[in-house]
């Protein structure tokens, strides 16, 4: 057997026991799917009204809010990677790899891969919600695949971050309270009114630095503009670089954990 | 070449705070032994168990495992040996079957070789029913069979047991002594065992090694440890402290008078039935008189605590 097709195996080997693991354990996704649908279903209906506020020049509510609701959906399928990671070391199962010739690689990207998969899942099923509400995607079938693209990337970013907090504490607690930055991610941003209508400069400066602002503005892009290229390219920019920097954190510590005392 | 052996030599290991756990470790083992690290807690055991399987790396010394550095080739290191760590290493959402079939599928195995050696590992652990339940339904005991069972998958030629019985119920202990017993002598399997328990070392090995503070302090087959440490254990009760101390003196000239504490005399000695006459004869002449008498020979606990004792006096 060669390297490659071994370490093909490997990856769909523990891929498939991450999966088994979170389908054993629906509670770990179902209260995060609950929640995002809520912002959907509650923003939807209860402030569509500002939509009719010039500045969001005659933008369904709808198709505002969705971003959110997905890219919230998202951070808890990034974060299972993680905490799965946790979960090994903390049964001893991590040290039973390492005691395998299993590829190094493999072990990280298991995790990661399902819970890329998961999140995967859940966007199509907000985004099947989204449509039985009415919403209607401008730039049609090829800006679905967009909004699917910009969440798996925000995804591994977000799973690059959490795997390097899991392997650097090897603790529960802290790699879930390592979670708690999706907080000022999501809300301190263009959450629910466009940037013209945030009138305190604090909340505006935070969310023109903030990454997540830019992927709302390319998801919006595709779904009320059509194929704007602007937002859309510098929202895959944004989080090619937040996923560069998280990942090459994630594979610092876990040369760290994989190297021998 | 060096199949189902292990070559330490000068092994040290300090960890990253400074301390010391093992200094200055030598020994070897030839294939198809059982070798057993006996040493308290805290004397070294599961660092160097680590650092002979990979997990950890010597600070300085040569480790051979299966003919193969455990440095420059950790890789072919873990094709030879398998496992079982102090603490399982089970992923209990899973049932035991999967994560038999996993760990094979991780050894290389096609699907279908993964699936006939689960099978065959479950029955050898007695688990055969229980493949289908997830291993966070399993018993204490269930849970180290099937840790032995993972370790096995790719049928190893050195078998390493960190305290392999501790927290087991006699009757899980004995039924883990019998499999690691078989593996050892039916099947030729090299074992490197460690332990806190004497009779455990006594049952199994064929060598021991008494550890602590990270040193050998002693070491030989568990009969010739028995008796390096003087072998029988006579014991005197006398009526009063002053008799005591009279026959301590007059036992300390014709043997070796261990030593007095109140009306009690120890006196270890060589093949004390034979002795213990001859001392009673020369105890009657000064008219001393024995209230009670005690002859034991010395378990490896008296071993244990003989040799760990000197070791705190120096
Ligand atoms: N990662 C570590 N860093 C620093 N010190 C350590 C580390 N691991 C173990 N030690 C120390 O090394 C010494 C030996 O530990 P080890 O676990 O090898 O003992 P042991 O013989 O297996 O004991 P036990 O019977 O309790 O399992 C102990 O004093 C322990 O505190
Ligand atoms: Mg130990």
């Amino acid at each position: 057997m060669n390297l490659v097709q071994a370490f093909m195996i490997h990856t769909w080997i523990l891929t498939k026991r991450s999966l088994i693991v979170l389908i054993r354990n629906p509670f770990t996704f179902i209260p995060n799917l609950f929640i995002s649908l809520f912002f959907l279903l509650v923003y939807t209906g209860g402030l569509s009204g500002i939509a009719q506020l010039p500045q969001f020049e005659g933008a369904d509510y709808l198709s505002f809010i969705l971003p959110v609701s997905i890219v919230s959906a998202a951070v808890g399928g990034a974060g299972g990677a993680g905490q799965s990671l946790v979960r090994d070391l903390e049964s001893g199962y991590f040290a039973r790899l390492l005691q395998t010739p299993v590829t190094r690689l493999a072990i990280v990207l298991g995790p990661t891969i399902a819970g890329m998969l998961q999140l995967i899942v859940q966007t199509l099923i907000i985004l099947g919600v989204a449509f039985l509400l009415g919403l209607k995607v401008e730039a049609g079938p090829g800006g679905v695949l967009v909004i699917l693209l910009l969440t798996v990337g925000w995804g591994l970013a977000f799973a690059g971050y959490s795997v390097a907090i899991a392997l650097k504490t090897k603790n529960a607690q802290a790699a879930q309270a390592g979670t708690l930055i999706f907080f000022p991610l999501i809300f301190l941003s263009t959450t629910f009114v466009p940037l013209e209508l945030i009138e305190a400069q604090w909340l505006r400066a935070a969310a023109i630095i903030n990454p997540t602002t830019y992927l709302f503005e390319s998801m919006r892009a595709v779904l009320i503009d059509g194929w704007v290229m602007g937002p859309i390219i510098s929202g895959f920019a944004v989080i090619g670089a937040v996923c560069a920097v998280t990942v090459a954190f994630s594979v610092r510590s876990a040369t760290r954990a994989f190297k021998r005392e | 070449m060096g199949e189902g052996t292990i070559q330490i030599k000068d092994l040290v290991k300090v960890y990253k705070d400074g301390f010391t756990a093992v200094n200055g470790i030598s020994l070897k083992v030839d294939k198809g032994e059982c070798y057993a690290f006996l040493g308290p807690n805290g004397a070294g055991k599961s660092t160097a168990v680590k650092i002979l399987t990979t997990l950890s790396e010597p600070t300085s010394g040569i480790v051979q495992v299966g003919g193969f550095d455990v440095k420059t080739d950790p890789d072919k290191v873990r094709w030879e040996i398998g496992v079982v760590l102090q603490e399982t290493g089970l992923d209990k959402e899973l049932t035991g079957r999967e994560i038999l079939e996993y760990q094979a599928r991780l050894f290389h195995m096609t699907r279908r070789m993964a699936k006939e050696r689960a099978t065959h590992l479950l029955e050898m652990v007695g688990l055969e029913n229980e493949g289908k339940r997830q291993i966070k339904k399993y018993s204490g005991g269930m849970r180290r069979r099937l840790d032995l069972a993972v370790t096995l998958v790719h049928e190893p030629a050195i078998l390493f047991l960190d305290e392999p019985t501790t927290g087991l119920d006699p009757l899980n202990r004995k039924a883990m002594w019998n499999e690691i017993r078989r593996l050892n002598k039916e099947e030729g399997v090299t074992v490197f065992l460690t332990t806190q328990y004497l009779e455990e070392a006594d049952q199994l090995a064929d060598y021991i090694s008494i550890i602590n503070e990270g040193k050998i302090v002693a070491s030989g087959p568990p009969e010739e440890l028995k008796e390096s440490v003087g072998a029988d254990l006579i014991t005197f009760e006398f009526k009063n402290k002053e008799e005591a101390g009279k026959a301590a003196w007059l036992l300390g000239k014709s043997s070796k008078a261990d030593y007095q504490k109140g009306k009690i005399v120890t006196v270890s000695i060589q093949e004390a039935d034979r002795h213990v006459v001859q001392l009673l004869g020369a105890l009657s002449r000064e008219q001393i008189e024995v209230a009670r008498l005690d002859v034991t020979s010395p378990t490896l606990d008296d071993v244990f605590i003989r040799v760990t004792a000197e070791e705190e006096k120096e």
